[in-house]
């Protein structure tokens, strides 16, 4: 795999006030050039801190542990280490926007009530590029075309409010694309979308990111939806990612209890009714993360005595496949 | 925007009508009539007796006897189509000049005064919320919170010391005493100017802290938003970010209430120019209430609410401009 982005060790804390909390433990994985890495677990998991930490976009009471380790392949060959960037740095503000491109789950909070869609896409395109004001702003309606919108012309001048759901999260998606970024994060960007709307957005996105060769994590709670765009994957728990690789060798022998209780989660046709109780138990607070392995607390397979004292480690099972649990090493290291 | 402008517009003509009618009523609230007042005032102490039916004359004369919406219509047409308040009956000069440049002295006063509450909470407030939790944010806290709650006229008496232990010279007034009389004349601006920013501050004093707070709050509440994140993930640098996305939302607040701030400016306007020795109208109207001088008193009651309706309607064309989506709403 020729990697863009190589995270290590992501560890974050926040302060809050009932004490500090560490949502995130020890993240490591990476993107391909021209994959799309699909990040998946429940809400709470840690999908969004993970993926703004990428950014330097976490609020003033995250810290980003030292030990951390953020690199990014800019389009120029250089590798950048966004970790060690200073806050206001002019490097930090090309990589936003210009190097990677992020839409959220939000697309009406996302874009600003008192300016058009246009004003927003060209203030990023000529942040980005050389272009002059009305070139920036062909470049804009070309994008809302690109995306799917009828009208752009029209639409460009328009409110986030005054589109619909779809039509909004299509000019977010034109507006983060615009400055060209090489890699995309989309942070649950269908969640708040009808069915219907959801699954035009995601073929969009997949033809997107073909036909523009980029790359693009693509965060969700729903397995299914990773099938349909990406081609790796990483399962996330508790702040820590518990089995990744392939999407397809995932999906077809996952080799992590909860990666288990995801697919068994996923919704068919005969099983539609099932979909409001995924994996069973509850999810621990941040604040009372369990020791030992994080999903002992709801994993049908615990080992007593064991999962519940020692954090497993990752277990590789292929160059690109690993996977944390107790079950996977052998029955001697494990009691050890 | 042409037709928000006109709706807004109408809307505030009808209020200024409904407000005439209310001044006009305030005017016919205490016991007896302008020939009452007359006729006492100018024969009381001649050793003449007043009969009823001389009072009742004057009445006719001065057309008190025409029934009282008749009298309204023609005390606001006068008004509205000749700039003639009538006759101030204590001086038996027009109201008009009585009332002299005072008008437009409380009206430089008010927006002078504004003007210091603004440009210093609007930006004040913003430093505070985008350095949350620091030292300056504290102490401005503290600060804002004794401004809330000293009173105006307790800081126009300490300034007044101050100011006069400091600079020797009494600062009180509008003028320095040789000015008053003098002719308008660059110097006389200036006189003016000097003079203007005591009363001025201790008027924006209270507004001061409450709209620093105001400015503060909104503000952090936008800087949390999901589209200013949006932006600081599109590049933009932080201080253009700033302006653009969360400060233009949180001055909100502060545009949409000029209205209060003008309303609460004239209500403490009368001790402050007490305190201060103010020419001004709220000293003035204070004097024609004791004397009964209705004339008086409703000429200035008009302008003082003309004043806060008409700001009312700038308020809201402002906050139009600033949210689009206020058009919309209607
Ligand atoms: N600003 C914050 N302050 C404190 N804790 C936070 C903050 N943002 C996120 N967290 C914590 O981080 C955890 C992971 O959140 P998040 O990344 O948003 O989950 P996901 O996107 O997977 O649903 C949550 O449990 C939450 O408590
Ligand atoms: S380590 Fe133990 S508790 Fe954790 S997933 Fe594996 S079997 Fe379950
Ligand atoms: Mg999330």
């Amino acid at each position: 795999m020729d990697p863009i982005l190589q995270v290590e060790d992501l560890t974050v804390a926040f302060r809050t006030e009932e004490g500090p909390i560490t949502p995130i433990q020890g993240v490591n994985f990476a993107v391909g050039r021209g994959r799309t890495l699909g990040l998946v677990g429940e809400s709470g998991s840690g999908k969004s801190v993970t993926t703004k930490a990428l950014m330097r976009l976490l609020p003033g009471n995250a810290r980003i542990d030292p030990q951390s380790q953020i690199r990014y392949r800019a389009k120029s060959g250089e590798w950048v280490d966004i970790h060690r960037l200073r806050d206001g740095a002019r490097k930090l503000r090309q990589i936003r926007g210009g190097e990677i491109g992020m839409i959220f789950q939000e697309p009406m909070a996302s874009f600003s009530p008192v300016y058009t869609v246009g004003n927003q896409m060209v203030e990023s395109i000529r942040l980005h590029t050389s272009l002059n004001r009305r070139e920036a702003r062909a470049l804009a309606i070309e994008m809302l075309a690109k995306v799917g919108l009828s009208n752009p012309g029209q639409r460009i001048d328009q409110y986030a409010h005054e589109l619909s759901g779809g039509m909004r999260q299509r000019a977010m998606i034109a507006l983060a694309l615009s400055a060209g970024p090489a890699l995309l994060i989309a942070d649950e960007p269908t969640t708040a979308l009808d069915v219907t709307i959801q699954a035009q957005v995601l073929d969009l996105m997949r033809d997107l990111q073909r036909d523009l060769g980029m790359s693009m994590i693509f965060i969700t709670h729903d397995l299914g939806v990773i099938a349909q765009i990406a081609q790796d994957v990483a399962v996330m728990y508790l702040g820590t990612i518990v089995e990744k690789g392939p999407v397809r060798e995932v999906l077809k022998a996952p080799q992590h209890p909860y990666t288990r209780g995801l697919l068994r989660a996923i919704p068919s046709l005969d099983r539609l009714t099932h979909r409001l109780s995924p994996v069973p138990g509850d999810i621990p607070g941040p604040s009372e993360r369990p020791p030992g392995c994080p999903f002992h607390t709801r994993c049908t397979e615990a080992i007593a005595g064991v999962c519940d004292r020692l954090e497993p480690a990752e277990t590789m099972l292929a160059p690109d496949r690993s996977a944390r649990c107790h079950l996977l090493q052998t029955a001697g290291r494990a009691t050890a | 925007m042409a037709r928000f402008f006109v709706e807004r517009f109408l809307g505030m003509l009808v209020t200024l009508f409904v407000v005439s009618i209310m001044v006009f009523i305030i005017m016919e609230l205490p016991p007896g009539d302008y020939a009452d007042r007359f006729a006492f005032r100018k024969f009381s102490g001649l050793g003449i007796t007043v009969t009823e039916a001389d009072i009742q004359a004057i009445r006719v004369e001065l057309g008190l006897d025409r029934p009282a919406v008749e009298r309204y219509f023609s005390w606001i047409g006068n008004i509205v189509l000749r700039g003639d308040f009538g006759m101030a009956y204590a001086f038996e000069t027009p109201v008009t000049r009585v009332i002299g440049d005072k008008g437009w002295l409380t009206l430089g006063l008010l927006v002078v005064t504004l003007l210091i509450t603004y440009v210093v909470a609007i930006p004040v407030g913003i430093y505070a919320a985008v350095r949350r939790g620091s030292a300056p944010d504290y102490a401005l806290t503290v600060v804002s919170y004794l401004g809330l709650a000293l009173p105006n006229f307790m800081l126009a008496l300490v300034l007044l010391y101050f100011a006069n232990r400091w600079f020797g010279a009494s600062i009180g007034g509008l003028f320095s005493p040789g000015m008053q009389q003098a002719p308008w004349s660059p110097a006389k601006l200036w006189d003016l100017i000097t003079h203007m920013w005591l009363p001025a501050l201790v008027l924006a004093w209270s507004a001061l802290a409450y709209q620093i707070q105001t400015v503060r709050a909104t503000m952090l509440d936008e800087l949390g938003k999901l589209s200013v994140v949006a932006a600081r993930a599109r590049g933009v640098p932080e201080g253009k970010l700033l302006v653009k996305y969360p400060a233009r939302l949180a001055v909100n607040p502060v545009v949409s209430t000029i209205g209060f701030d003008v309303n609460r400016i004239f209500s403490e306007l009368p001790i402050v120019a007490a305190v201060l020795g103010l020419t001004e109208l709220g000293e003035l109207l204070l004097r024609a209430y004791l004397d009964l001088d209705m004339n008086v008193a409703g000429a200035i009651l008009l302008i003082l609410t003309t004043i806060i309706v008409v700001m009312n309607f700038v308020s809201d064309l402002l906050l139009a401009w600033l949210d689009p989506r206020i058009k919309l709403g209607g």
